[in-house]
């Protein structure tokens, strides 16, 4: 039997199939690209060619997104992403004590002991130093973002850039590369300035002792990695599937809960038609902004709403 | 005179039968929106902390409703409490709005004879006789005092009920019940009525619920709309809750022990350890119930505050030295009229799990 896990986040969508040993059968990553539904089908298109739905026995849904995937595909657990993370890190060593994760939007520190979180903190106010910003960086300085961090690793003298925010930061780097520094430095400093921005941010107060996972889409650029190895002055370890950890989390929440019934609705719901629309609903002055989910103009579902009113869950 | 007063959780229940019996006009401002939120925000500073925006929303919906006078207490207090009322009126005043302020400040601050000049000027608008306003004052006392304590039975049974939403339901039904009627007495007698509802409502003391302490700045906490109702997102989740401030705590310590000296002397007793002095709000009530409520056996604490208060910065980095000796969770959550439900709510549910999967730990190894 297998289990599903699917990660849907503010740039990426993450669909794993783990067996019961918790490997990593099956993995597809994809651009969430603001669809979130379009990019699950899309996934399951990969997937059904070499997964049946009857070898599915449970489903696993985390991110941003969890929700409307969890409505969408029928899922069995729905968690956040700080508790699949954290799970996911404990399933590949029981020894890890400080999780740093860094996503499209957000970035997060958990902390463990004894195989347990005992804190955990994310990004409130500021998302500089995440995936987003790395990727625009990348694309204005026209160096593909799979190439950052070797980019980072070849510079000699880093350039020390302001990190403090992320539009600054961007203003630094340009003036920077107008004095003529090496892109390469710029990069590598720039590196620096996110790591210390994260240490000084998110990480602020917490205790970071090793074993130390660094997992999320940065976990990619070997520049943050060795910046975080330089600031902590400790070994940081990458796992295999750094991009997907969510997902393998949400994958082997739904192993443990041994259902017998899983409510996954299949693989085929990749070729069916679903629309999204939006109203601004005026029951209160609340104004709440509903989401409907249709499907073969049939409403199967409603989002969004505080009191109940559409989706019917228990009213405030 | 028609007055109005600013929201916060059940402050309208008490200060509606109030003036219900003193037969004075009033205006409950429409209860908290995206619109008041939105309203507020425009005619407040940007860098001002989330409660006076939406107290600013509240006066202009009540005064687009004819109301022409607001009360409010004050606080001559070290936060920014205590310059909300002159702020707001100079605002109120330079938008054009003709209306009187009736600031309630304690006798500490302005003297016997002025408090008792301001409260003349609403009580001198009531026809009726001196027995009958101190009656209304009792049983408005009363009256709050018997539906914050009906929430927090409902906040405390919710993580034990059989029905899932019972407690929820039950706590709404009554509040808008006590809406439709005008009469104190009547009011006093549905909530004696829902209290023994809530008293029957099925429970299961076997089931043994993540319970909760929330605790920090005292507007936030109370008022649902400013902590994205929290407590309902809490009571969904099966989780049982404990919030010691209240309206009626509030003027039970403040108005009433505060000649004493006695205010919150339990909670300010505990919080001695860390922090001796009163930093202004409720900045030590914070860390002092953070104390208790380890000691009480709670699974963990939330401390709730709008961004840029004071007193609770200052509690906010006391609270991992609370954590750490007593090894009890606490999670700080910041408010403001920016903040994201999404990551909010993500927030709260992975300290949820953290207390879960912390209990089984603990379990599993006995």
């Amino acid at each position: 039997m297998y289990y599903l896990g699917i990660d849907v986040g503010s740039v990426s969508t993450d669909i794993v199939v783990i067996d019961e040993n918790y490997n990593v059968v099956e993995s597809v990553y994809l651009r969430t690209k603001g669809r979130p539904i379009k990019a699950v089908q899309e996934g399951f298109k990969y997937i059904k060619e070499k997964i049946k739905t009857n070898e599915i026995a449970g489903v696993g849904t985390t991110g941003s997104g969890r929700h409307i995937a969890a409505f969408l595909v029928g899922a069995d657990v729905v968690k956040n992403e700080i508790t699949s993370h954290a799970v996911a890190a404990l399933s590949l060593d029981k020894d890890v004590r400080t999780i740093i994760e860094i996503g499209g939007q957000d970035s997060k520190i958990i902390t463990l002991e004894n195989g347990m979180i005992t804190d955990f903190a994310m990004n409130t106010v500021c998302a500089a130093g995440t995936g987003s910003f790395l990727d625009r960086q990348a694309e204005r300085l026209e160096i593909p973002i799979e190439e950052f961090g070797d980019y980072a690793l070849r510079s000699k003298n880093p350039v020390r850039i302001a990190g403090r925010c992320a539009v600054f930061a961007e203003s630094d780097m340009i003036h920077k590369q107008q004095l003529g520094f090496a892109v390469e430095d710029i990069i590598r400093g720039l590196c620096e300035a996110l790591v210390r921005n994260y240490l000084n941010n998110v990480a602020k107060g917490k205790d970071i002792k090793s074993k130390i996972f660094f997992q999320g889409g940065v976990a990619a650029n070997k520049g943050m990695k060795r910046a975080f190895e330089e600031a902590l002055g400790c070994e940081v370890f990458v796992p295999k599937h750094y991009n997907m950890m969510g997902a393998i989390g949400a994958a082997i929440l739904a192993a443990e809960r041994q259902i017998k019934w899983t409510n996954f609705k299949g693989f085929e719901i990749a070729d069916v038609k679903y629309e999204t629309a939006s109203f601004e609903c005026s029951g209160c002055s609340n104004l709440c902004e509903v989401a409907v989910i249709k499907c073969e103009d049939k409403v199967i579902g409603y989002f969004g709403d505080r009191c109940g009113r559409h989706s019917g869950k228990v009213a405030v | 005179m028609k007055v109005t007063f600013p929201h916060m959780g059940n402050v309208y229940i008490g200060a509606k039968f109030l003036m219900d019996g003193l037969g004075i006009d009033y205006v409950i401002p429409p209860f908290n929106s995206k619109r008041a939120l939105e309203i507020g925000s425009l005619y407040s500073p940007e860098e001002i902390c989330l409660p006076f925006k939406i107290m600013m929303g509240n006066y202009i919906e009540s005064i687009e409703r004819g109301a022409d006078t607001i009360i409010l207490t004050g606080s001559c207090g070290p936060c920014r409490f205590g310059e909300y009322a002159e702020l707001q009126m100079k605002i109120l005043k330079k938008l054009g709005k003709n209306l009187d302020f009736v600031v309630l400040d304690l006798p500490s601050d302005i003297g016997f004879d002025e408090l008792k000049r301001r409260i003349n000027k609403i009580s001198s608008q009531s026809p009726k006789p001196k027995k009958e306003k101190y009656m209304a004052l009792v049983n408005a006392y009363r009256i709050i005092g018997l539906i914050d304590a009906l929430e927090a039975k409902a906040h405390d049974r919710a993580g034990y009920e059989l029905n899932k939403g019972e407690c929820k339901g039950l706590l709404n039904e009554c509040k808008k019940k006590l809406l439709e009627t005008n009469d104190p007495k009547e009011a006093i007698s549905i909530l004696k009525e829902y209290h023994k509802k809530m008293d029957e409502v099925k429970i299961s003391r076997e089931k043994k619920p993540v319970r909760v302490a929330i605790i920090g700045e005292i507007y936030t906490i109370i008022e649902p709309f400013s902590n994205l109702y929290i407590e309902d997102k809490l009571m969904e989740m099966g989780v049982s809750i404990k919030r010691t401030l209240s309206p009626s705590w509030w003027v039970y310590n403040t108005v009433i022990l505060s000649p004493f000296g006695l205010t919150a002397k339990k909670i300010r007793d505990a919080a001695k350890e860390y922090l001796p002095l009163g930093v202004g709000g409720h900045g030590q009530e914070c860390v002092g119930e953070a104390v208790l409520s380890s000691e009480e056996g709670f699974d963990g604490a939330i401390q709730i505050f709008p961004l840029g208060c004071m007193p609770e910065i200052v509690s906010k980095s006391i609270l991992p030295s609370i954590s750490r000796d007593k090894n009890f969770p606490i999670l700080s959550l910041v408010v403001d009229e920016m903040t994201g439900e999404a990551g909010y709510q993500t927030r709260i549910e992975a300290f949820i799990d953290l207390l879960e999967r912390r209990r089984r730990y603990v379990l599993s190894r006995n």
